[in-house]
C-alpha cells in the first residue's frame, strides 16, 4: 500500500483553562486522503482540540505543522485560509438568508468596479457544488425552508466552497435521516477519493468503524490509544474511551422498583417533536431514556415538566391527571427537574449558592408578610449540603459561578432535594463534569432511589445509563423504540435500537 | 522613584479600584463632588440650597424606586411620567373645589362630573376627600402598571415599546381630560402632603422613606423579592425552578405604576395643581438617577439603597448646575452626558468585577469548568 | 385546523398589505373626496420625510437595534442649516453642513453603541435628550425660518412640473436603500448580523463595522429627512421632529420588520407602513376627529403594530423549533419550487 503523506501534525499540544488541564501533550498525525476519527466521552477534550486546530483558541504548549510548515492560527479566518474547513455540530447558518448568501456572506463576487453583487457567476458555482453533494435545491432557496439534513449539506457546501484540504466534521449525523446519513457517508468517501483529508468526530462507534482509516481515542485530555481501524475492535474503542474500572464508577446495588406507581404517560404526542409516548416510572426506580441527539429527549423532558405544550395524550402523577402547562403545580406535587443546561436553565450564576439552593422551596418557608424564613431554612439547607457533599466554604456569599461543574450540578440537585420531591427528572446528569464528581452523582441518585424516589434519567451516554438504571427506554426520532430491563442490558442491541432504521426496516421493536 | 512610592502607588491603585467597584462609590462621589463644587460655587453651602436639595430629592426618589423594580427584572418603564401626569389630573379633577369655566369648560368632563364647584369630591369632608382621592390616584397608577406588565409577560412584547406606547397613550388622555389646562383649587390638606414640612423636614421625606424601607425589605427579605431577582437574572432558570415569572412581571410593573402615582401625589401637592404635563422631561432624571446608583439595566442587580444614592448624586449635580445659573437646555445636555457617563462606568465596573472573580477563583484553586 | 394555521401565517406575513387595504377601503367609504389625486398626493407628501426616516430606521432595526434620537437629530441639523443660511452661507453649503451634522450625530451614537457597548436604546435616549437641549441652546429656543426660495423650490416645486420634489427624493432614497439591502454585500451582512451576531463574527463579518454603519447611515438619513420636512413647512420650531422616531419605528414594524432583527424590507414593507400611518392620520383629520384624540388613536395603531410583531415572532420561533421530519417531508422539499413560493416574499 502506498504510504500516504503527512498533511497535519499535532505535537505536544497542551491547553489550560485557568488551572484545569483540558488537553495534555496531545500528539497525532493526519495523512493526506485519510479519514481520521476522533472519539472520546463528553468532556474528553475533542471540541477543545478542534477549536485549537480551527484557530478559535491557542494552546499553551505544543505545535502544529501543516504541509510541513508551522501552523499557528490566531483566528478562524486563518484556519479557513490555510485550507481547513470546520463543520460544527451546531450549524452556523443564517436562516433568513438564501444558500448563496450564506456561502458567500463574506466573499461576494461583484461586478468589477461597482459594489453590486454579481449573482450569476456565484450561482453557477453553487449549483455545481450542490449537485456534487447531491443536494438538488435552488441556490436561491432560503435556508429556513430546508430540513435539518439539507441544512447540514449547505454547511458542508459552505465548507467545500473554500476548496479546503482538510475537513473536520463534528457530530454531523445527529439531525439526519437514514437516507441523509448514507448520502453523507458516500460524500465523505468521495472526498477522500479526491485526496482530501477528513477528521471525523462522533460518539456513534458504528459509524466511526465504518468510515475511518485511523482512530484516535481521547480520554480526559490525553491521547490514550491510536491506530489503524483494522486493529481496532468495538470493544477496544469502548475500553479506551472509558478506561477506568467501570465497576467502581457505579453504585454496587441496582435500584428496585417499589409497588407505588408515580408517573404514567399515555400516548403523549406533539407534532414534529414526539409521537405516541407511553411509559411509566414507579417509586424506587431509576428509568433511563437513551437517545441520540435529535431524538427528542430534552423536548420530551420539557413537555413532561410542563414547560412546553403537547397536543395529545395524558400525563398522570400518583393517579392524578396533570394540567398541561403548569410547572408550579408539578413542583407542588413533588416533581423535580434538573435540566441539561445548568448554566442557562438551572442556576442563577451571579447569585450565591444559598440563593440558588433555596429558590424552589421559598413558598414553603414563608413568614409573616411574605418574608423568607431563613432561620427555618438553616437546618434543611445544611443537611442537604452535607449530604450531597457540596464543596463550598461560604454558601451565602460565594457565587455559584465560581464552583466547579460537579459542584454546580450538586447545587442544582440540592435545590430540588430541599423540596423533598417524590419524582426526579434529570437531563444529562453528568455533562461537563469530572470523573470523580460523576461517581458521586451516581451514588446520590442511587440513594434517592433507595429512599423511594422515582427517577427518570435522560442521557446520551449509554454507559452511565447501563451503570445506574434498572430499566432503559430508547427514544428515536420522537418515538419509543425499545425497552430493556437490567438483566438484558446489551450495549450493541440498545445502540441498534436507537439507530433503528439501520438494522430493521423502520419497524419498531418494543419489548 | 523610591520603592516606597511605587508600593504606595500600587496600593493607591488597588484602593481606587476597590472603591470604584464598591456599593458606596456613588455616595462617596456625591460627597466629593459636593465639596469640590462648593469651592467654586459658595452658594451651594447656603442653608437655602441644602434645604432645596433635601426637599427635591424625595418625590424623585419615590418614582425611582418603581423604576428600580422594573430594571431589576431587566425591563424598563418609560411610562412613569405619563402615569404621574394622569394621576395628577385625575386626582385634581376629583378633589378641586373650584374651577374656572373659562379655563376648563372645554374638558370633556365639564358638566358631567366637574363644574364651577370643582370635582365630585370638592365639597366633601376633607379627610374623606383627600383619602379617597389619594386612593384613586394610587389605584390608577397601579392599574396602568399592571396592564403594562400583562402585555409584556403574556404577549411577550418588548418592555420599552410597551411602556413607550403607554407613555404616549396616557399622556394624551391626561391632556385630553383637561384640554391641556392645569387644574387648581386643590385643598390645602392635600397640597400639604407634597408641599409642606414638619419643621425642617418635608412630609414627602417621611412618606418616601417609609415606602423606601418597605420596598427595600420587600426586595431583600421576602419571597416576592427573591423571585424578582431570580426572574431578572435568568428567567428560564427561574421558570424551571417554579418561580411564577408572569405574576412576578405583572407585580413589578404594577409596583412601578404605584410609585409613579405616589410621585404624582407628591408633585401635585407641591405644585398645588393637577398638571397634564407633569413629569415632562423627567424620565431621564428618573432613569439616570437609578442607573447612576448602580442598578443594572440587564436585570438581577440593584438595590433601593443604591437608587437613593443615585438620586442624591443626581440632585446635587442638577442643583449645582442651576446654581451656576446655567440655561435649562445646557442642564439637559449635561444630564444626557452624565447618564452616558454613568452607563459607561457601569459597563467598566462590571468588567472589572468579572475579572476579579475569575482571577480570585484561579488563585484559590477553585475549578472553573468551561463546558468541554 | 391546518387551513386556519396557514391563513394565520399568511396574514402575519403580509399583515401590512392586508391592513393597508382594509384601512384604505374603510376611509374610502367614510370620507368624501377620498379617492382623489389631491388627497393621494397630500398623503404622499406628508409621508415623504417619515418615509426617509423609516428607511434609515429599518436598517437599524434589521440589526436588532433601535435609534430613538432621529427626531432630535432632525431638529439639530435643520436648525444649524437654517441658522447658517440666515448668517449668509450659500444654500448648498448649508445643506452639506446639515448632512454632516446628521453624520456626526450618527457617529456619536455609533461610538457608544459599538465601542463602549451600551444598549442602543439607552444611548439614543440619552442623545435624544442632549441633542434637543443642545439645539435649543443654539437656537435660543427661537424658531428658525427657511428661505422662501428653498420652500418654493424644493418644498412646493415639482420635477418635470408633475412630481413634487419631496416625493421624488423619498422614492429615490427608498430605491437606493432597497437596492443596497439586496444587491450590495454590506446590505446582506446587515441581515446576517441581525439574525445572529455571534455567528456573523465566526463567519468573519466585521460586525462592529456593520453596526456602526447602520447608525451613522441612519443619522445622515435623519438629516436628509429634516431637509425634506423643513422645506415643506418653512421653519424649524421647538416641536420639530418630536415623536418622529416612533412614527418611523412603527412604520417599519407595521411593514414587517422585526424588532428582533434579521427580517424586514424597506420596499414594499416600510413604505406601506408609512403610507398606512399617514393615511390613518389624514383620515382622522378628514373626519375631523378631536385633535386631542388623535394621538390616542395613533398610540393604538403603534401598539397594534408591535403586538402583531410579537405574535409573529412567537410563531416563527415555534416553527424553527427543532423539527423531526419524516422522509416524505424531506422528499417534498426536495421537489423544489412550489406555487406557494410565488407568494412568499423574499426577506
Amino acid at each position: 500500500m502506498v504510504e500516504r503523506e503527512e498533511i497535519l501534525r499535532l505535537e505536544g499540544i497542551t491547553k489550560l483553562f485557568f488551572n484545569i488541564c483540558a488537553l495534555k501533550n496531545v500528539t497525532f498525525t493526519l495523512k493526506k486522503g485519510e479519514i481520521l476519527s476522533l472519539i472520546g466521552e463528553n468532556g474528553a477534550g475533542k471540541s477543545t482540540m478542534m477549536n485549537i486546530i480551527g484557530g478559535v483558541i491557542q494552546p499553551e504548549e505544543g505545535s502544529m505543522t501543516l504541509h510541513g510548515k508551522l501552523y499557528t492560527p490566531q483566528r478562524t479566518i486563518d484556519a479557513k485560509n490555510a485550507g481547513i474547513a470546520f463543520i460544527h455540530q451546531e450549524l452556523n447558518l443564517f436562516n433568513n438568508l438564501s444558500i448563496i448568501d450564506n456561502i458567500y456572506i463574506n466573499s461576494f463576487a461583484r461586478y468589477p468596479g461597482t459594489p453590486f453583487i454579481k449573482k450569476s457567476a456565484m450561482r453557477e458555482n453553487i449549483r455545481k457544488l450542490l449537485d456534487s453533494i447531491d443536494l438538488h435545491v435552488s441556490p436561491d432557496m432560503m435556508v429556513e425552508k430546508l430540513s435539518p439534513g439539507e441544512r447540514q449539506l449547505v454547511e458542508i457546501a459552505k465548507a467545500l466552497s473554500g476548496n479546503p484540504d482538510i475537513i473536520i466534521f463534528d457530530e454531523p449525523t445527529t439531525s439526519l435521516t437514514t437516507r441523509e446519513t448514507r448520502k453523507l457517508f458516500a460524500l465523505i468517501k468521495k472526498l477522500r477519493e479526491q485526496g482530501k483529508s477528513i477528521i471525523y468526530i462522533s460518539h456513534i462507534l458504528a459509524d466511526v468503524y465504518e468510515l475511518s482509516d485511523q482512530i484516535v481515542v481521547l480520554r480526559d485530555g490525553v491521547v490514550v490509544d491510536t491506530g489503524k481501524k483494522e486493529d481496532f475492535s468495538m470493544n477496544r474503542m469502548i475500553v479506551s474511551m472509558v478506561g477506568r474500572d467501570i465497576k467502581q464508577m457505579y453504585p454496587a446495588e441496582r435500584p428496585v422498583a417499589q409497588a407505588k406507581k408515580l408517573l404514567e404517560i399515555e400516548n403523549l404526542s406533539q407534532p414534529g417533536i414526539i409521537k405516541n409516548i407511553s411509559m411509566h416510572v414507579d417509586a424506587g426506580e431509576i428509568v433511563g431514556i437513551f437517545g441520540l441527539m435529535g431524538s427528542g429527549r430534552s423536548e420530551l423532558a420539557n413537555i413532561i415538566f410542563g414547560l412546553d405544550p403537547y397536543s395529545e395524550g395524558m400525563i398522570r402523577y400518583m393517579d392524578v391527571k396533570l394540567n398541561k402547562q403548569d410547572p408550579i403545580d408539578r413542583i407542588k406535587r413533588g416533581f423535580a427537574f434538573v435540566t441539561e443546561n445548568r448554566r442557562e436553565e438551572g442556576l442563577l450564576m451571579e447569585f450565591p449558592v444559598y440563593d440558588n439552593i433555596t429558590l424552589a422551596v421559598l413558598r414553603d418557608y414563608k413568614k409573616a408578610f411574605g418574608l423568607v424564613d431563613n432561620a427555618k431554612l438553616q437546618k434543611p439547607v445544611a443537611e442537604t449540603v452535607s449530604e450531597l457533599r457540596i464543596k463550598c466554604s461560604a454558601i451565602k456569599k460565594n457565587q455559584v459561578k465560581g464552583l466547579s461543574g460537579g459542584n454546580q450540578q450538586k447545587v442544582v440537585l440540592c435545590k430540588w432535594l430541599l423540596a423533598k420531591p417524590s419524582f426526579l427528572m434529570v437531563d444529562e446528569p453528568t455533562r461537563g463534569i469530572d470523573v470523580g464528581s460523576k461517581s458521586e452523582i451516581y451514588n446520590i441518585l442511587n440513594n434517592f432511589a433507595k429512599a423511594g424516589m422515582g427517577t427518570l434519567v435522560i442521557s446520551s451516554e449509554l454507559e452511565e445509563l447501563i451503570g445506574i438504571c434498572n430499566r432503559i427506554l430508547v427514544l428515536s426520532k420522537g418515538e419509543i423504540v425499545g425497552s430493556f430491563n437490567s438483566n438484558n442490558f446489551d450495549r450493541e442491541v440498545i445502540l441498534g435500537a436507537a439507530f433503528r432504521q439501520n438494522i430493521s426496516n423502520g419497524s419498531t421493536n418494543i419489548v | 522613584m523610591t520603592l516606597l512610592t511605587l508600593k504606595g502607588r500600587g496600593m493607591a491603585n488597588k484602593f481606587f479600584v476597590k472603591l470604584l467597584v464598591s456599593e458606596y462609590f456613588v455616595i462617596v462621589l456625591s460627597i466629593v463632588y459636593f465639596l469640590i463644587i462648593s469651592i467654586f460655587v459658595p452658594s451651594m453651602l447656603s442653608g437655602n440650597n441644602i434645604k432645596n436639595i433635601f426637599s427635591n430629592m424625595w418625590p424623585l426618589f419615590a418614582v425611582a424606586i418603581g423604576q428600580t423594580f422594573v430594571l431589576l427584572l431587566g425591563g424598563i418603564d418609560l411610562s412613569q411620567t405619563s402615569t404621574m401626569a394622569l394621576t395628577s389630573v385625575i386626582g385634581a379633577l376629583l378633589i378641586s373645589s373650584r374651577m374656572n369655566p373659562d379655563v376648563l369648560s372645554n374638558s370633556p368632563l365639564w358638566g358631567v362630573i366637574i363644574s364651577e364647584n370643582g370635582g365630585p369630591l370638592g365639597k366633601a369632608p376633607i379627610v374623606l376627600s383627600v383619602s379617597i382621592t389619594i386612593a384613586v390616584m394610587i389605584l390608577v397608577g397601579t392599574l396602568v402598571g399592571a396592564i403594562n406588565g400583562t402585555l409584556i409577560s403574556k404577549v411577550n412584547m418588548p418592555p420599552f415599546m410597551v411602556t413607550l406606547i403607554a407613555q404616549m397613550f396616557y399622556s394624551a388622555i391626561a391632556i385630553y381630560l383637561t384640554k391641556s389646562q392645569n387644574v387648581i383649587g386643590l385643598p390645602d390638606a392635600f397640597c400639604a402632603i407634597g408641599g409642606k414640612s414638619f419643621g425642617f423636614i418635608p412630609y414627602s421625606f417621611f412618606i418616601t422613606i417609609i415606602l423606601g424601607v418597605i420596598a427595600h425589605f420587600l426586595l431583600s427579605k421576602t419571597i416576592r423579592g427573591r423571585w424578582i431577582y431570580a426572574t431578572g437574572s435568568n428567567i428560564k432558570a427561574a421558570r424551571v425552578s417554579g418561580v411564577p415569572t408572569i405574576s412576578t412581571t405583572i407585580f413589578v410593573y404594577a409596583a412601578s405604576g404605584f410609585f409613579a402615582a405616589v410621585g404624582g401625589v407628591l408633585y401635585t401637592g407641591r405644585l398645588m395643581a393637577g398638571r397634564p404635563t407633569l413629569g415632562d422631561g423627567q424620565l431621564m432624571d428618573i432613569l439616570g438617577a437609578t442607573v447612576i446608583g448602580g442598578t443594572s439595566m440587564t436585570g438581577g442587580k440593584g438595590k433601593v439603597s443604591w437608587t437613593l444614592f443615585g438620586v442624591l448624586f443626581y440632585t446635587i449635580i442638577t442643583t449645582s448646575l442651576s446654581q451656576l445659573k446655567l440655561d435649562s437646555f445646557v442642564i439637559n445636555v449635561v444630564k444626557g452626558l452624565v447618564i452616558l457617563g454613568a452607563v459607561t462606568l457601569d459597563v467598566a465596573r462590571t468588567r472589572i468585577q468579572q475579572k476579579g472573580t475569575l482571577s480570585a477563583n484561579a488563585k484559590s484553586g477553585k475549578k472553573v469548568t468551561l463546558n468541554g | 385546523m391546518k387551513g386556519s394555521k396557514n391563513l394565520k401565517l399568511f396574514f402575519l406575513k403580509n399583515m401590512a398589505f392586508v391592513l393597508f387595504a382594509v384601512v384604505f377601503i374603510i376611509f374610502g367609504l367614510l370620507c368624501k373626496n377620498w379617492f382623489t389625486l389631491t388627497n393621494f398626493e397630500n398623503i404622499a407628501r406628508q409621508s415623504s420625510y417619515i418615509g426617509i426616516l423609516a428607511a434609515g430606521m429599518t436598517f437599524v432595526l434589521l440589526t436588532g437595534g433601535v435609534d430613538l434620537s432621529v427626531g432630535a437629530n432632525m431638529f439639530l441639523s435643520a436648525s444649524i442649516c437654517g441658522l447658517l443660511i440666515v448668517k449668509g452661507w450659500p444654500i448648498w453649503a448649508a445643506i452639506l453642513i446639515c448632512l454632516l451634522v446628521g453624520f456626526l450625530y450618527g457617529c456619536f451614537n455609533a461610538f457608544f453603541i459599538v465601542k463602549i457597548k451600551v444598549l442602543p436604546f439607552v444611548v439614543t435616549l440619552a442623545t435624544l435628550m442632549a441633542g434637543r437641549g443642545l439645539t435649543l441652546i443654539i437656537t435660543k429656543s427661537e424658531a428658525v425660518s427657511m428661505p422662501a426660495s428653498l420652500v418654493s423650490g424644493v418644498g412646493s416645486g415639482r420635477l418635470f412640473g408633475i412630481l413634487p420634489y419631496p416625493i421624488v427624493i423619498f422614492f429615490l432614497i427608498v430605491a437606493a436603500a432597497s437596492i443596497f439591502l439586496k444587491f450590495v454585500p454590506l446590505g446582506r451582512q446587515i441581515y446576517a448580523v441581525g439574525k445572529d451576531a455571534e455567528g456573523s463574527k465566526k463567519a468573519g463579518i466585521n460586525v462592529n463595522g456593520v453596526l456602526a454603519f447602520v447608525y451613522i447611515f441612519n443619522g445622515v438619513l435623519a438629516a436628509l429627512a429634516a431637509i425634506v420636512s423643513v422645506t415643506q413647512i418653512g421653519n424649524v420650531t421647538a416641536g420639530f421632529g418630536v415623536g418622529d422616531e416612533f412614527n418611523a419605528i412603527s412604520a417599519s414594524i407595521l411593514g414587517g420588520t422585526s424588532m428582533m432583527g434579521g427580517i424586514g424590507t424597506i420596499f414594499p414593507g416600510a413604505v406601506i407602513g408609512v403610507f398606512l400611518i399617514q393615511m390613518v392620520q389624514a383620515g382622522l383629520v378628514y373626519l375631523q376627529v378631536d385633535l386631542y384624540l388623535q394621538p390616542i388613536i395613533s398610540a393604538f395603531i403603534i401598539l397594534f403594530a408591535v403586538f402583531l410583531d410579537s405574535v409573529r415572532t412567537r410563531y416563527i420561533i415555534k416553527l424553527e423549533h427543532r423539527n423531526i421530519r419524516t422522509e416524505e417531508q424531506v422528499q417534498k422539499t426536495q421537489k423544489g419550487f412550489t406555487l406557494r413560493d410565488l407568494f412568499d416574499r423574499e426577506k
